[in-house]
């Protein structure tokens, strides 16, 4: 049984449609992701989610049952980490675990253990009676992520958890994160880095305009783009039009056009070198052809037209 | 309710960690308990004064001793010339005061004015004089009546005057009310309006604040239900008014000699009662509006409002009656009103009830609002 179920989740605000028709599920132990721009709907899907906002349609179901049958439940399930760091600044790192700890439902002495625990776990047991707001961004991250797992969540919800920090100090997260997940923790990852969702994420949902619009493991969308090569060419290309050239459509997919490169994705499973000839006698000045594996920005690309890092 | 709990002890935490609310929550407000206190002084305690006289006593046998008991028995406060300087008025013994009585010769006590002393007291000294001098005479006339002619010595003259009277007059203030000054003015005053002032705007911008740094999402996110997370902000805000109370009214016996004597249970009912009411705005305040520097300026501003119309800052007795009618649509006033009667009037905690009445009535309206309005 799925940790969490979504199904045709469905948000909007005015006449913008937030979050339209999403749905997908997160196994225990597994870490799924929910890469998308700003402005996604990533944010709204997982306030939805933790019952921050209520849907307009659409189910949640956690733990097989639906969120809104017993929020509490649910909630208890379930630990969250917002984009903003939201700590206490005036307390330490300590005493801000075992808040939020007691908020979760520990009692006193569960919560003071716990929160020993997670600080020399997260290595911030040497700075714990220090306030917050002496902690550099890295270690204000690593106790916002702390906060939210005081009561052992078995579903993990985490809203861009390294916004802002350096790479370091990402890795270090990334790495914990990758613990939770071994120890069968279900974990829903959002983020607008690429090489976040692929280096950690088992099962990527890519998300723009409120809608899912694929999904799958990092080969299976690497698939989508027509196995594991996709062509750049260089050259002059101002003003070209590929698919008027004879022959072209059948052969290659255009995934993405400048004055000067072309991106294209093979079609059928055919010999690179036959690609790279049939590319190099294309009816423009080529200056250069590189293969490259497909990544999720070229994913993305193909599905929106779009650069995820614009 | 365990999680509404740690939300209040750890909003207490946070407001008492910061220096600044301290100064704030205490030092400002006691400041303003002296300053106030000391410009509403009034002519001397309105409830019971007890003038000081001065004693010049130069007989040393037992009529004079009783003379001065008497004195104190009939509200004055009897010093020698060392005290000269808390003295009204000033009376002189001679010598001879009881083996004069004693011979069946008339005693004189010397009555004189003190340079430094003003013509108004004299009134009020000369009257208690006199009639602890009739008291005196009474109790020899009572012991010679019963015993041929004999005069009492100390002891059956100390026995006379513990008897109780065989009449008494329970004297009353007729008509208005007397009206509170000084400190008795000022500690319920300005705890009033400190009260009110510091949970509206801690209150009011610690949600605000915590909207913004995304803590209130937080709050959201946990299995914590919207009625639990308000009781914690408002019992926390209870709890910070609770702190200010307690040192107010230990400083206010204490220190301002401000009497709570045996009302206290129902002046402390009245100040939690008027905390939670306080509390409760504060929240409702936070929830509307989502600006810190607009909640701040906002709650000084009706805090000051609240005081002054509603006689924080001078008594009601002496304003016009249509003010006294605008004050009491606040809960300032009623406040006040439950205060003064069980530390200056004298009323007890019965006659504070209906104003207490109203003040759960302003509570309940606050707290409902909060919970309906309030916005995360």
């Amino acid at each position: 049984m799925p940790l969490l179920e979504v199904n045709r989740l469905a948000r909007a605000f005015g006449s913008v449609r937030a979050v339209d028709g999403v749905s997908f599920r997160v196994e225990p132990g597994e870490i799924y992701g929910l890469l998308g721009p700003n402005g996604a709907g990533k944010t709204t899907t997982l306030s939805m989610i933790c019952g921050l906002l209520k849907p307009d349609a659409g189910d949640i179901t956690v733990d097989g049952v639906n969120f809104w049958t017993d929020p509490p439940r649910a909630q208890g399930i379930m630990g969250v980490v917002p984009q903003e760091i939201a700590l206490y600044e005036e307390l330490s790192g300590r005493e801000n675990l075992e808040f939020w700890g007691r908020l979760a439902g520990l009692d006193r002495s569960t919560a003071k253990a716990r929160a020993g625990e997670l600080l020399a776990a997260l290595s911030l047991a040497d700075r714990a009676e220090d306030a917050v707001k002496k902690y550099s961004g890295g270690m204000k991250r690593r106790i916002n992520l702390g906060a939210a797992l005081m009561h052992r969540p078995r579903l993990l919800l985490l809203d861009e958890p390294t916004v802002g920090i350096d790479p370091q100090a990402r890795a270090n997260i990334l790495e914990f994160i990758r613990g939770l997940c071994v120890g069968g923790t279900g974990i829903l990852y959002t983020t607008h880095y690429l090489e976040e969702a692929e280096q950690l994420c088992q099962r990527i949902g890519i998300i723009d305009h409120g809608r899912l619009l694929a999904e799958g493991t990092l080969a299976q969308l690497q698939e989508r783009l027509g196995g594991d090569r996709l062509f750049v060419a260089e050259g002059q290309l101002a003003g070209a039009r590929p698919d008027s050239w004879p022959g072209f459509r059948e052969r290659f997919r255009t995934l993405q056009q400048t004055e000067r490169q072309l991106t294209v994705a093979a079609l059928g499973s055919r010999d690179p070198a036959d690609c790279l000839r049939d590319l190099l006698a294309l009816p423009v000045h080529i200056e250069n052809v590189t293969v490259k594996r497909p990544s999720l920005n070229d994913v993305f690309l193909q599905l929106t037209g779009r650069d995820l890092r614009e | 309710m365990r999680q509404a709990l740690a939300i209040g002890h750890n909003d207490l935490r946070l407001f008492l960690r910061n220096r600044l609310s301290l100064v704030w929550l205490l030092v400002v407000p006691l400041a303003f308990v002296y300053f106030m206190g000391f410009a509403n002084r009034g002519p001397g305690d309105p409830a019971n004064p007890r003038p000081g006289v001065l004693v010049d006593n130069r007989d040393r046998d037992y009529l004079s001793r009783a003379l001065l008991a008497e004195l104190g028995a009939q509200g004055l406060t009897v010093l020698d010339p060392t005290n000269r300087d808390q003295a009204r008025r000033g009376i002189e013994i001679p010598a001879d005061f009881t083996e004069r009585v004693v011979r069946g010769d008339q005693g004189r006590v010397r009555f004189f004015t003190l340079a430094e002393s003003g013509l108004d007291a004299s009134a009020l000294v000369e009257l208690r004089l006199v009639r602890a001098l009739i008291a005196l005479n009474s109790h020899l006339i009572e012991h010679a009546g019963a015993h041929g002619g004999e005069l009492p010595d100390e002891a059956a003259l100390e026995g006379l005057r513990q008897k109780p009277n065989p009449v008494s007059l329970d004297a009353r203030f007729a008509g208005r009310k007397p009206i509170p000054v000084g400190f008795a003015l000022s500690v319920p005053g300005v705890l009033v309006m400190y009260l009110m002032l510091n949970l509206l705007v801690f209150g009011g911008a610690a949600v605000a604040s915590e909207r913004r740094s995304g803590l209130m999402r937080r709050f959201l996110m946990q299995p914590l239900s919207r009625g639990a997370l308000i009781m914690g902000k408002v019992y926390g805000l209870v709890l910070l008014g609770a702190v200010q109370v307690a040192v107010f009214l230990v400083l206010g016996q204490f220190v301002f000699k401000v009497e709570l004597g045996s009302e206290l249970p129902g002046i402390l009912l009245t100040l939690m009662i008027y905390s939670w009411m306080s509390a409760s705005l504060g929240v409702l305040i936070g929830s509307v509006i989502t600006s810190e520097d607009k909640v701040t300026g906002l709650c000084v501003l009706a805090s000051m409002v609240m005081a002054a119309l509603g006689g924080c800052w001078w008594p009601l007795e002496v304003v016009p009656e249509s003010i006294r009618t605008l004050a009491h649509f606040f809960p300032t006033a009623w406040a006040l009103d439950a205060l003064h009667q069980m530390i200056t009037f004298g009323g007890g905690f019965a006659a504070a009830g209906s104003a207490i009445g109203v003040l759960v009535l302003f509570g309940l309206a606050a707290n409902l609002a909060a919970v309906k309005l309030f916005r995360p």
